[in-house]
């Protein structure tokens, strides 16, 4: 595996594919404390305009954090993560996770981060600062 | 309604002990094997705080932005002091209407009195018009 030493300024990094679904929605929403029901009751959701049931945002920026740590692995960790939730991501939404390298100083790697949707949308963008170890 | 007579606001601090078997399920409920790490959003579940009169579940609500700052790594174990604070209320025009902008801050302090995360949520709800301008 490519050590994150050899990671430089605009190179990508590996990318994670996530499909959210009802049962893990509801998985999170057990795990969080979250119940919120626009996303665990459709006709809630619609009744307050979201067009239907939507995934956490929380659960979203964790899928984004896993594909952070999966990268990083013991090779450093996440000091910052900023994330900006930008669209709405559904069960069932093909959510394709990835980023690149915006910044090195000193042991700190700052990269821009995005998911997109098969539509091309922006469902998440924000920034992370790793620190390696 | 809420408004800008919120910012200051605080919730009580709680004491909190990061449980193996909850950062376990949290690991399992995101589909990530749990490796004895704390998932970098677990943090997530101590962000419900309770502030008088604020509500997180008001319809419609929903997230619009999260940071998170860590100064340390946050272990299993690790017992944490926190609180959230009302940062902000303002309200903004989209094309979806108009929108109420809550920012929401929470800290979270070990036994030794160090900033271990600090955190920063903004949530929104849509107002429909039923706001008290004067009061935002």
């Amino acid at each position: 595996m490519r050590s994150l030493s050899n990671y430089q300024v605009s190179d990508r990094l590996p990318s994670r594919e996530w499909v959210p679904s009802n049962v893990q929605i509801r998985q999170y929403a057990e795990a969080s404390g979250d119940f919120n029901p626009i996303h665990l009751d459709d006709n809630y959701a619609r009744q307050v305009g979201l067009g239907g049931m939507i995934a956490h945002g929380m659960l979203t920026m964790a899928q984004m954090a896993a594909m952070l740590s999966e990268w990083i692995g013991k090779e450093g960790r996440i000091s910052k993560l900023d994330v900006r939730f930008e669209q709405v991501v559904r069960p069932g939404d093909t959510i394709r996770f990835g980023g690149s390298v915006s910044a090195r100083s000193g042991n700190i790697i700052v990269c821009d981060l995005e998911a997109l949707n098969v539509k091309e949308e922006r469902v998440l963008t924000g920034l992370t600062h790793i620190i390696q170890q | 309604m809420i408004g800008k007579g919120f910012i200051g606001r605080e919730s009580e601090s709680v004491v909190l002990k990061i449980k193996m078997e909850e950062v376990r399920r949290f690991a399992d409920a995101i589909g990530i094997p749990f490796e004895g790490e704390v998932p970098v959003t677990y943090i997530g579940t101590l962000l419900q705080p309770n502030i008088p009169g604020f509500d997180l579940t008001n319809p419609g609500m929903i997230h619009g932005e999260q940071k998170i700052s860590y100064q340390r790594q946050l272990l299993v174990g690790d017992t944490l002091t926190f609180k959230s604070v009302i940062k902000d209320v303002y309200e903004r025009t989209s094309k979806l209407g108009k929108m109420l902008f809550v920012v929401l801050e929470t800290t979270g302090y070990d036994l030794a009195g160090d900033l271990v995360f600090s955190s920063s949520s903004t949530l929104i709800t849509p107002t429909k018009g039923d706001v008290d301008e004067e009061s935002v």
